[in-house]
């Protein structure tokens, strides 16, 4: 399988604290990746050194074999945590910021999705809930046509409903060509998403392998798993 | 670059015109009391300085703004959208820059239209008076000046990349990017233009000159000297902004 990102003694320091600590992470074309760990544990940093946001203290890390830069950033879709739209913006906006500055945003599919969602293309950013707001923010990252979705706890306080509908379009968007790679620590409601995941406590990987091995391996879900290693 | 540009005006385009209406709708006013009969000769120069007044509001609101739309975005939220997307930092740089150049150009266009008639209404001979004090080369002035301006902005620039290159978090930029930009200051006035002044005042003495001497006296090379300084801050901010920044 092709290599999409490629991560060596990958090490982040904020000060004294060790943010990540010689992570070695390797992600594949064409499947689904679960970085999973609690609050705190170095997820979203490495997200955001995938997204040229962080620059790493120590070790390497390589999108389609380049360091985060304009190219890697317009080959991934990143979703962060935060909501980082500008207050200024309407839906129509956001979808209009979008089809102008990547090349591979899909207006259509996003108006479409933006539908699905039931979401208004009239209201503002700043008026919509934290659950139509994530739902905003998948629609826009999962309408680009990119090699590499980052996202960073999609389903974080998000009610029960808005859930199912970011995890139908996760699925949605799956392609052979891509590869997805999830933060959570809410692992119970995308275990099924999962292809592989990498269990990341204080900075280091404690724990990675395919998840269905895993699971047979050890006779349980991967949300047991993950209670019993943290 | 265009395109940043274009979001930049769409973000921000209520209040550019209301700044901007503002001073055109302060200006007719005066304008018009001074039209007026009943109004005396002493009155006109209150009126320029109102209107001076209200014009430099405005310039200390655009030099406040210029330098916003890049803190935002580099200690906001927003930030993790403008450094996403797939663009060099010097292109988001730039789209800032221009922004601020056309604010400038219309304020110095609202500015020298309504002084200038203003200054027309006093009576011919304070005009010859005040024109006999001005013993300045206008180009080279202004060109001075308006390198100067962009000068002090990319210096603040800088100095809020590089905290954020330093600091990840918020608690103690400000006064980091302060003490960075009040070093650049002295270590500018120090290095840079220091020797230059220097070599300024000994050609005054050498020709016998008594007048004061400063940046200003230096004409075209003072221009070319804060040319070169910018495109420097240009350059480095452009650059941490690309290569190492941590958002």
């Amino acid at each position: 399988m092709e290599q999409i990102l490629k991560a060596t003694q990958l090490s982040k320091y904020f000060y004294q604290k060790k943010a990540l600590n010689k992570v070695d992470i390797n992600i594949e074309k064409g499947n689904i990746y679960g970085i999973l760990g609690p609050n705190g544990g170095g997820k979203s940093t490495f997200l955001k050194i995938a997204a040229g946001l962080l620059k790493p203290s120590q070790g390497e890390i390589t999108i389609d074999n380049e360091k985060p830069g304009v190219y890697t950033k317009s080959i991934v879709s990143y979703l962060p945590e935060n909501n980082y739209l500008y207050r200024w913006m309407k839906i129509k906006d956001a979808l209009n910021f979008f089809k102008d500055l990547y090349n591979d945003f899909d207006f259509e599919k996003a108006r479409e999705s933006i539908k699905f969602m039931e979401l208004e293309e009239g209201e503002k950013v700043t008026s919509l809930s934290k659950g139509m707001m994530g739902r905003l923010k998948l629609t826009l990252a999962l309408s680009r046509k990119a090699k590499l979705y980052l996202l960073d706890e999609p389903l974080n306080g998000i009610d029960p409903i808005s859930r199912e509908k970011i995890i139908t379009s996760i699925l949605d968007s799956y392609s052979e060509k891509a590869s997805i790679l999830i933060c959570s620590h809410l692992i119970y409601y995308i275990e099924k998403l999962l292809d592989y995941v990498f269990f990341l406590s204080e900075g280091r990987i404690i724990l990675s392998g395919n998840a269905e091995e895993l699971r047979n391996k050890r006779g349980m879900s991967i949300d047991k798993l993950f209670q019993e290693v943290f | 670059m265009m395109t940043l540009l274009k979001y930049e005006i769409y973000r921000r385009w209520r209040w550019l015109v209301l700044r901007y209406v503002a001073l055109i709708i302060i200006g007719i006013i005066l304008l018009n009391r001074v039209a007026s009969p009943a109004y005396q000769n002493e009155f006109i120069g209150e009126s320029i300085g109102k209107f001076i007044f209200a014009s430099l509001v405005i310039f200390i609101i655009v030099i406040v703004e210029g330098i916003n739309m890049l803190k935002e975005d580099l200690f906001e939220e927003c930030g993790y959208l403008t450094f996403t997307i797939p663009k060099k930092g010097r292109t988001v740089l730039a789209s800032k820059l221009v922004l601020l150049f056309l604010q400038l150009s219309f304020w110095t266009m609202i500015s020298i239209g309504f002084g200038s008639i203003l200054f027309s209404k006093l009576p011919y001979h304070e005009i010859v008076q005040i024109e006999t004090q001005i013993n300045f080369y206008l180009f080279p002035t202004v060109l001075f000046i308006l390198t100067a301006f962009f000068n002090f902005v990319l210096m603040v620039h800088f100095s809020l990349t590089l905290t954020k290159t330093l600091l990840v978090n918020k608690r103690y930029s400000s006064l980091l990017s302060t003490g960075i930009f009040f070093f650049l200051i002295y270590f500018i006035e120090k290095v840079y233009y220091g020797p230059f002044l220097n070599q300024l005042n000994h050609v005054s003495i050498e020709i016998g000159s008594r007048s004061n001497i400063n940046l200003l006296s230096g004409g075209y090379t003072a221009v070319f000297l804060n040319i070169i300084l910018t495109a420097i801050f240009f350059t480095a901010t452009a650059y941490l902004l690309e290569n190492k920044i941590n958002i």
